[in-house]
């Protein structure tokens, strides 16, 4: 188990390496000079060639990648061209409004999406089965954005019960929480049933309920126990997305997280911000799926050994 | 049955959740010793920037730091030109190089310290070194020593000679007319030397002392800024408590809030006038003002098709400005007449409309070699929500000329990155005056040096020369002749730029928001007062 998690680390690493590097050439390469963005019209060429030589734009690109690999070696991921900001102080502040934003609607499309899965494959075939599948797919189908909208109009506006925009207080994480939640309870929900199902039909279940165990028991403690892997495998898959941002939910509710702050950045050509947005986004996604394949090995010795031999 | 009681007590356990996590959300007003204090609450996009007007060209910044810090001089919301620091508007030398100020005295920054001219100098000064990263140089590099400084040959600035702690003179390298009002814009704010050396990087993000009416309570580069009020300012205590400046990025979610009641003050996009105009909750609180701007089609002069003048003007015959104007956008624009908006100094007052006529516009292409019909390419940014809507409308207007408009959608940098190159053929522009003056206005974007960055590419030498010869005359009158003479050869003899429109622009404020007015492009809410009594009615 060791040597396997030792390899999958390595591997994580030389990863998130690869993209800081094709990341940085991308941005150096495509059209969009952020120094016109940053002095809008009104500045002469001088003021603009001035300014480019004052941000070290007039560099060999080689040079300017080494120094900043130079400065990501000891963590220091620059200085926003706009705020002035430290990245890394904004990408702790996104990151911690997105962890918040991203927990709860994922804490909200579990126990829902799990709930539902669960109730239609042990009602299968019933009106509440066809129900919550068929609502599944508004779920999956309805644009966030809209969702996000129509949820601040009618909760936030007419009902006046949850605030409209915002992330300073727990009542504000409502409204974005649901609407970025919607489609994940879908996806969920769908898989639950389907992977419940298969289970369901083995002869071990049916060994249990024939010696009496009760039907709750069952279904959560051998059932859903059973059907775990590819909900896992899915969680994972999507929970990289969710932490990641979600720059529609976040711009509508003003939530300044990292898909916002992503989107803005390539929007204004902050390259270090985006950079290191980028990097952010890539480790996330490497660790995510690193821990994904350890629980993978963990559940099911047989990857493990496979992998092994 | 027991099922359903067990999902009717989950529901029921859920909304008293919801319930009790929003009923503690609190008001926004708060006791200030039995007084009702006043709050105005404003919302605008995120400017993602620090609030050091040096560093930045941000609107947006400027409502904040307006506030905060105050330049020498300052356009009032009717454009007159007003003495803030400084007693009387300066002398300045017949040659027009020296300009003489007196700042008043016991002005205070808000850290207790005094105004003094050496804290004008080193606010210059910084401008001028280059690790400061100052982008509006250009407005002040005349000052004699300036070029030297941002070339780090020097260390000081030659031209700002300080006299005694309230007289100083600065000096430029050739006369300027512009130059005050240069000093009346954001651009030109005055620091405290010590707070700001002390304050370091610092300087804008955490920290920023000023002489203005309100001081820096907080900012949240996500959330806002709250400005409290200063009460030692020395041009009277402002008659607001507080003004908390709310970042919200999307236009809909600003007007939501509005609509609730959690903002006071917010600027409505043209685009959704009507809907506030027509509403009979609102109407009552839409307000409209003029920013010194006009919109037109920008034209690359030296382009193969476009640089045929009788091209250019064939494009503006068959460009119908009153239906654009009163159809498309709903009558919140007013066809332009001219390149410089009515308000700046050097608009003719007597000038026509530009013509529609399909029928001179088929026959000037049939001149320029074109009888067949022309192709030209629009190109817009995905920033400009109107010019893809304005586009679609020309092209089906100039179709019956015979002009092919294509139109092509670029990201904003990416066209951005294409304007600066001259590599543009035909985009939709707007440029907005700072200050009533003709030299911001033609100089800034037709100069042919500055116009090569805007992919106008224009030249010509009588344009030029006109256009050098009012900067450095000091007689008012003589400027805004030759700016009227300067419009007329660049958009009714060459069509340099074809002038579509001025702009309207709105916002919305509740009722017991009092004196709120805009003069040009940012909102200021010097004068702005609140009336508890009414809101406290709503």
């Amino acid at each position: 188990m060791r040597k396997y998690i030792i390899k999958r680390v390595v591997e994580a690493i030389l990863v998130v390496f690869a993209i800081t590097v094709i990341t940085f050439i991308i941005l150096n390469v495509i059209p969009g000079d952020p120094v016109l963005l940053i002095l809008g019209d009104r500045a002469d060429a001088n003021t603009i060639e001035m300014v480019r030589h004052q941000m070290g734009f007039d560099k060999p690109l080689h040079i300017q990648f080494f120094n900043y690999l130079g400065k990501l070696l000891h963590l220091d991921l620059g200085v926003s061209y706009f705020t002035r900001e430290a990245v890394f102080q904004s990408l702790s502040r996104a990151f911690t409004l997105t962890i918040k934003l991203a927990l709860s609607a994922y804490a909200f499309a579990l126990v829902f999406g799990i709930t539902f899965g669960v109730i239609a494959s042990v009602k299968r075939g019933k009106f509440i089965d066809k129900f919550l599948m068929s609502t599944s797919i508004i779920g999956i189908s309805a644009p966030s954005f809209w969702v996000a909208i129509i949820l601040q109009i009618i909760f936030g506006l007419k009902l006046n019960l949850l605030p409209i925009s915002g992330g300073e207080s727990v009542s504000a994480f409502i409204l974005p929480a649901f609407a970025l939640g919607t489609r994940y309870i879908a996806s969920i929900a769908r898989i639950t049933r389907t992977s419940m199902l298969e289970i369901i039909g083995q002869d071990y279940v049916r060994t249990a309920e024939a010696k009496g165990v009760s039907k709750w028991r069952v279904t959560i403690g051998h059932a859903l126990r059973n059907a775990l892997l590819p909900i896992i495998t899915l969680i994972g898959a999507e929970l990289g997305g969710v932490l990641t941002g979600s720059m529609l939910i976040e711009k509508v509710f003003s939530i300044s997280g990292i898909g916002k702050l992503t989107v803005d950045s390539i929007l204004s050509r902050d390259m270090p911000v985006l950079q290191g947005a980028i990097i952010y986004i890539a480790t996330i996604c490497v660790i995510i799926y690193l821990l994904v394949d350890i629980s993978y090995a963990y559940i099911d010795p047989r990857i493990r050994l496979g992998d092994e031999q | 049955m027991k099922n359903t009681r067990k999902l009717l007590a989950t529901i029921l356990a859920l909304s008293l959740a919801i319930g009790a996590v929003s009923c503690g959300e609190g008001t926004t007003k708060a006791d200030n010793g039995g007084k009702e204090k006043k709050i105005l609450r404003f919302a605008e996009a995120n400017p993602k920037n620090s609030l050091d007007m040096q560093t930045n060209t941000n609107s947006k910044v400027a409502v904040i730091s307006d506030h905060i810090t105050e330049s020498l001089l300052r356009y009032d919301e009717d454009l007159n030109l007003i003495p803030i620091l400084i007693k009387d508007m300066p002398k300045v030398s017949e040659d027009g190089l020296t300009y003489s100020f007196e700042l008043k005295e016991g002005i205070k920054f808000h850290n207790g310290e005094t105004l003094k001219s050496s804290d004008v100098k080193f606010t210059f000064e910084r401008m001028f070194t280059p690790a400061t990263g100052a982008l509006s140089t250009y407005n002040y590099d005349m000052i004699v020593g300036a070029k030297e400084m941002l070339a780090a040959t020097r260390e000081s600035l030659e031209g700002f000679k300080v006299i005694d702690d309230t007289k100083f003179e600065i000096t430029l390298t050739e006369p300027y007319a512009p130059f005050i009002s240069n000093l009346a814009i954001s651009y030109a704010e005055i620091f405290p030397e010590k707070a700001t050396k002390e304050a370091g990087e610092n300087w804008g993000i955490t920290t920023l002392i000023g002489t203005g009416p309100y001081k820096l309570e907080s900012n949240n580069q996500d959330t806002g800024v709250t400005l409290v009020k200063n009460e030692n300012y020395h041009d009277g205590i402002p008659n607001l408590d507080e003004i908390q400046v709310k970042y919200i990025d999307d236009i809909n979610t600003q007007l939501l809030e509005y609509e609730k009641g959690n903002i006071d003050v917010v600027a409505l996009d043209a685009t959704l006038y009507k809907n506030y105009a027509e509403n009979d909750n609102f109407k009552d609180e839409v307000n409209e003002y003029h920013p010194l701007g006009t919109t037109f089609l920008n034209i690359n002069n030296e382009d193969e098709v476009l640089g045929n003048a009788k091209v250019r003007e064939a494009l503006s015959y068959a460009v119908n400005r009153e239906e654009i104007a009163n159809y498309l956008l709903n009558g919140t624009v007013t066809p332009a007449k001219a390149f410089l908006n009515p308000n700046i100094p050097g608009y003719n007052q007597e000038a026509k409309d530009y013509e529609y006529s399909i029928e001179k516009a088929k026959s000037l292409l049939d001149e320029a070699g074109y009888k067949n019909g022309v192709q030209i390419k629009a190109t817009v940014s995905s920033a400009d929500g109107n010019a893809s809507k304005v586009f679609t409308a020309i092209q089906a207007q100039v179709k019956e000329a015979g002009i092919d408009l294509t139109i092509e959608s670029l990201d904003a940098a990416a066209f951005n990155q294409k304007k600066k190159d001259g590599e543009l053929q035909l985009y939709l522009a707007t440029w907005n005056g700072l200050y009533p003056d003709g030299d911001h206005f033609m100089n800034a974007y037709l100069y042919s040096a500055n116009s090569r960055t805007k992919s106008v590419n224009y030249n010509n030498s009588k344009f030029d020369e006109i256009m050098s010869k009012a900067r450095v005359s000091s007689n008012k009158e003589e400027r805004a002749k030759l700016y009227k003479e300067a419009d007329a050869i660049a958009t009714r003899e060459d069509y340099a730029v074809i002038p579509l429109y001025n702009q309207s622009s709105f916002f919305l404020a509740k009722p017991y928001v009092e004196n709120m007015k805009i003069g040009n492009l940012i909102y200021h809410f010097f004068n702005v007062d609140i009336n508890t009594e009414l809101q406290n009615k709503k």
